[in-house]
């Protein structure tokens, strides 16, 4: 398995380093990307940009010998020598020009972060497990052990491209879509809140008889079996009071909703308003909603 | 704590128990014209309320709030067992904290104080677009200025088209509009949201 790998390390590092130097040499944005790089601040913009075209020319030359055979040693060496410069790159970019852009696979800005640590550290120890090794050419391996090949290769274009922020528009961001389109991150609320009751009573025939009566916002809520109570402060006759609205939790129904004013002092219940509920919660009919038309009169406040 | 229950039954009693139903006589009738015939509040042409009052806390003694109005006005507002205090939910005087922004209506008395019926305590009523959104909260983009409203689970109430309040939120998108009633987190471009306005 190690010797398979190693194999197919030129192959690898050869297709990385071609695709590097397409985004130096035929990228459309590559003069404004190395000017964005750290090689900017040492070189100079204009020197920059000479020195990003070389790069790119040297990688596209190694990685060309890399892929196509014969294999020689050499080759291992010198990309494992690039790997270890480009390394060395990162650290000095880091470190002197945090913002910069790293300017490796693509045209896209992305400054420099752990995962290009990564993707340059795997890089070098493919090169360096390769130089090690030395198994020849990749082609051999691939037609003495097509299967695992393929896998190798899969596997270590996968790493190498989980690895890439410049590749994340393509995969990450589309996966990142689609578990915010799962799973909502304000997903979750439940129950009914207090708002809907204060609108629901605030519909409620009860409601108009004693609103010119309260002189509070809500004062106080609690929830008492299929009803939520909500309290307002009140003045009933000159004595302060309480008005209590019951209010049908888990049913908009404005006309079922009903009122009580209590005395602030005594506790002695001044007035109620409201339909009269058996315990199964249905409104007796002997007992209208004062104010409230029943359906045999007709709506009294149709529209 | 008790006497909070106790009082919660007798209110529920007292809406619930059937104590007797009384007419709508008993108070008054439910034409217009008797509720807008209430005296009106005798505020003069390009004077201030003198029944409101915004600022924030300087200073509590007992039930007395020390209010810095945001034209350096002094207001001294009495709390009474009466006034109904919101933040972020109805909620009771001792959540009140110096530092705190507040409106206040009430009633002002002959030595200046104002007795308040309704306290709310830090609220904002602010519009924008949601610029972003991570676990239950929202970035909010006003007037160019970036504000973080929290999604309190439980409380925080959405109205979607004008249609009667739901706790659920998710129906929020990014770039949408919306208003947001929330609770201030004094000096901090974060809010609470109580209640968020918008088209679904």
């Amino acid at each position: 398995m190690i010797e398979l790998t190693a194999a197919l390390q030129p192959l690898l590092i050869g297709a990385v380093l071609i695709w590097s130097a397409r985004v130096k040499l035929i990228g459309r944005h590559a003069a404004v990307n190395a000017r964005r790089s750290a090689l900017a601040g040492p070189l100079g913009e204009q020197r920059a940009v000479t020195a990003y075209r070389l790069l790119g020319l040297v990688e596209l030359v190694l990685g060309t010998l890399l892929v196509l055979p014969p294999a020689s040693r050499a080759e291992l060496v010198a990309a494992t020598v690039l790997a270890a410069a480009f390394l060395g790159y990162l650290v000095y970019s880091r470190t002197t020009a945090p913002d910069a852009s790293c300017g490796c696979l693509s045209a896209q800005r992305t400054p420099v972060t752990a995962r290009s640590f990564v993707r340059a550290g795997v890089l070098l120890s493919g090169g360096l497990l390769a130089t090690v090794v030395d198994p020849g050419h990749w082609l051999d391996a691939v037609t003495a052990a097509p299967a695992g090949s393929l896998v190798v290769v899969l596997v270590g274009a996968a790493v190498v491209v989980a690895l890439s922020p410049e590749w994340d528009r393509a995969w990450l961001l589309p996966l990142r879509r689609l578990r915010a389109r799962l799973t909502h991150p304000l997903a979750g609320g439940t129950g009914v809140p207090l708002l809907a009751s204060v609108q629901q009573l605030q519909l409620s025939a009860a409601y108009r008889q004693v609103a010119a009566l309260i002189n509070s916002d809500v004062r106080d809520h609690w929830e008492e079996e299929d009803w939520r109570m909500v309290c307002y402060s009140a003045r009933y006759q000159g004595r302060p009071a309480t008005a209590v609205f019951a209010v049908p939790r888990s049913r908009h129904q404005p006309d079922e909703v009903r009122v009580a004013l209590v005395d602030d002092l005594t506790g002695t219940s001044l007035a109620a308003l409201g339909a009269t509920v058996d315990t199964a919660g249905r409104r007796r009919p002997d007992h209208p909603v004062p104010g409230a038309g029943s359906a045999t009169t007709g709506p009294a406040y149709a529209g | 704590m008790a006497t909070t229950i106790d009082r919660r039954r007798l209110l529920s009693t007292a809406v619930l128990g059937g104590a007797g139903i009384v007419g709508a006589t008993a108070l008054g009738s439910l034409a217009p014209e008797t509720a807008l015939a209430a005296e009106p509040v005798p505020v003069a042409p390009g004077t201030p309320d003198p029944n409101f009052a915004e600022g924030r806390v300087t200073s509590i003694t007992g039930t007395m709030l020390l209010v810095t109005g945001s034209d350096t006005t002094l207001h001294r507002i009495r709390i009474t067992s009466g006034t109904s205090i919101w933040k972020l939910h109805p909620t009771t005087f001792d959540r009140v904290e110096k530092g705190d922004g507040l409106y206040a209506r009430g009633v002002r008395l002959p030595d200046g104080t104002l007795a308040a019926d309704s306290l709310w305590v830090n609220i904002v009523n602010l519009q924008g677009h949601i610029a972003a959104m991570g676990r239950n909260v929202l970035h909010l983009d006003h007037r160019g200025r970036r504000i973080v409203g929290h999604i309190v689970p439980g409380t925080t109430a959405a109205v979607y088209n004008g249609t009667p309040a739901v706790s659920d939120v998710s129906l929020l998108r990014v770039g949408r509009h919306v208003q947001v009633i929330g609770a201030w987190h004094p000096d901090t471009n974060e809010i609470d949201i109580a209640t968020v306005y918008a088209a679904a």
